[in-house]
């Protein structure tokens, strides 16, 4: 991973939102960082769409701050909004206009030129033609892809996005994976929320895990890949040595010249280990970061 | 205030609007037509008695003289369908709308405060109100023109009329836009802006109808619009500022109430 500036593009202390008696928020305290993909991830209904609207001042916090490009969320809304390109979950845009009319319409009211509206409409295969057509008869796939360049268009510093590969095809996801990687690369920060984890695996250097309005954990993508626990099958020639001599592996079990077991902490030990002309077959399952949630889930109980 | 979001309000309008202001003008020059044809008739009818006088002059109008028919022509329920279809409709739905359908947090992900958003939105459509207003009362003189009765007004008192109207049917947009920024769905604030005209609506008629209750006629905003008085030489300045100060009332209360409000995830 790149190194990244330490400036924080995202910082929150104790975030907090009430609805009456319901918590949707309690005490959020992140950081992110200018020029990286944050991940926030969760489950529906975790408080992820909750922060994002106070972030960008929809909805006013209980308790606790919140700055966005070092700016107050509650007295600088306005221009956090300016460098803020916003892609809000299930977007819904003017259906008695045309594509084109929209991206010209929410540009002007962004008050900044359309620089990247040319390449991500070719992108994401928003040809001159279906621009011309009215919202109203565009399919779920093709609302996202203007939802996806409206909150782009402007070369955003900051590009906020709630959930927003929903409705994309596998090939268009593919295509906007690409350009969020381009963004990581001009510096951009992008702050994403998600429930689809193989996309926060492929794009995030950070994630944060929010469960029922609590922040659970933050972690770098690679450091929580590293943890988890990965799936072993050894098949040797002859007799399987003892387990208990491989380093990280656990809850083996032996079957004649097979041995099956998690592998978790750090590889090259446990390979170091097993290296052997005996050794006939290794697979070592690719851990998901699916896996590496569902454990962290599983684990802990309270939040951090 | 945002210019560009002042007429992209007045765009969404502007086919509803063509349509409102060629049907205000046609009802407009229909008014004088009736009145010299009728007027005659009318006044004989009510001196026979056969129907009660009060009938021959609701909401303070009456076919006995053209300022008169005037009044009868915009305080007609027609002529308030036509203005209603901006002061209440477009107003109550013009925020909550957006709301409901998800837009507005669309539209307010730009550099736009909810203060500049909703004089936006108000200017758009109290330019519409006015509009259609003036469209209505340039039909009556128009027609009044055609039918040789200009001599019959005092023209000179004509923008009083414009600005008594305009405060009148301001009144009404401002309330409904008040209504449609403190609700996230359209119904209510229809119906709480369709509510208040039907009751001011109602209370100038009673008033008008029955003579022991036209102490009521004093709590509709209708009874502070007569052009006919205003157009005979006899404005009250006092009505113009009641009207206004109804107008401004809704305005402070949705300026304090809608930046101050949690715009949730539209359902």
């Amino acid at each position: 991973m790149q190194d990244m500036p330490s400036t924080s593009a995202i910082s929150t202390q104790g975030l907090t939102k009430h609805y009456g008696s319901v918590q949707a928020l309690s005490g959020l305290t992140l950081d992110v960082r200018q020029g990286e993909i944050f991940g926030f991830l969760g489950p529906n209904g975790s408080g992820k769409s909750t922060t994002i609207r106070t972030l960008l001042g929809f909805l006013h916090a209980t308790s606790g701050e919140a700055s966005v490009l070092g700016m107050d969320v509650a007295r600088e809304s306005v221009e956090i909004r300016r460098l803020t390109g916003y892609l809000p979950g299930g977007i819904a845009l003017y259906d008695s206009l045309t594509g084109e009319q929209v991206l010209d319409y929410l540009v002007d009211m962004q008050g900044r030129e359309p620089y990247r509206r040319g390449e991500l409409c070719q992108r994401l295969e928003l040809s001159a033609s279906v621009l011309k057509r009215k919202v109203r008869d565009y399919s779920r796939g093709m609302r996202q892809k203007i939802g996806v360049v409206q909150a782009l268009q402007h070369d955003p510093e900051l590009a906020i996005l709630d959930e927003p590969t929903e409705g994309l095809d596998p090939l268009m996801q593919q295509a906007f994976y690409r350009i969020l990687d381009d963004l990581r690369r001009e510096g951009r920060t992008v702050f994403f929320s998600s429930h689809v984890l193989s996309e926060v695996e492929r794009l995030c250097d950070r994630v944060a895990i929010i469960r029922a309005g609590h922040l659970m954990a933050i972690h770098d993508v690679t450091e929580l890949l590293a943890r988890r626990r990965r799936r072993v099958t050894l098949r040797w020639r002859g007799v399987a040595p003892d387990p208990t001599s491989l380093p990280g592996l656990e809850d083996a079990e032996v079957d004649g010249n097979r041995m099956i077991g998690t592998l978790s902490g750090e590889v090259a030990g446990f390979v170091r280990a097993i290296a052997s002309p005996n050794l006939e077959d290794l697979t070592i399952e690719p851990a998901s970061l699916e896996e590496a949630f569902l454990e962290y889930y599983a684990a802990e109980e309270t939040p951090a | 205030m945002s210019g560009r979001l002042f007429s992209q309000t007045l765009r969404w309008q502007r086919v509803r609007l063509a349509i409102v202001v060629l049907a205000g003008i046609g009802w407009g020059m229909l008014i004088p037509v009736f009145y010299n044809a009728f007027s005659t008739v009318m006044r004989d009818l009510a001196n026979s008695g056969a129907f009660p006088r009060e009938l021959m002059s609701l909401g303070s109008g009456s076919l006995f003289s053209l300022p008169g028919a005037i009044t009868l022509g915009l305080q007609h329920p027609l002529a308030i369908g036509m203005l209603g279809i901006f002061a209440v409709g477009a107003s109550a739905t013009a925020i909550s709308g957006e709301r409901a359908r998800g837009t507005l947090e669309v539209l307010l992900a730009r550099p736009i405060s909810r203060l500049a958003l909703y004089l936006s939105i108000l200017a758009a459509l109290l330019m519409t109100v006015l509009v259609v207003f003036a469209a209505i009362l340039g039909g009556m003189i128009g027609g009044s023109a055609i039918q040789g009765l200009t001599d019959e007004l005092d023209l000179g008192q004509l923008p009083l009329v414009i600005l008594n109207g305009f405060g009148l049917w301001a009144a009404f947009t401002t309330f409904g836009l008040a209504a449609s920024v403190t609700f996230d769905r359209p119904g209510p604030a229809i119906g709480l802006s369709l509510a208040y005209l039907a009751v001011n609506y109602f209370l100038e008629i009673l008033g008008s109808l029955w003579l022991d209750a036209a102490w009521t006629q004093d709590y509709s905003l209708f009874h502070h619009f007569n052009p006919g008085a205003i157009l005979s030489g006899e404005a009250v300045m006092v009505d113009l500022g009641i009207v206004f100060v109804a107008a401004l009332v809704p305005v402070v209360y949705a300026l304090v109430v809608f930046p101050r409000r949690d715009l949730a995830a539209p359902a």
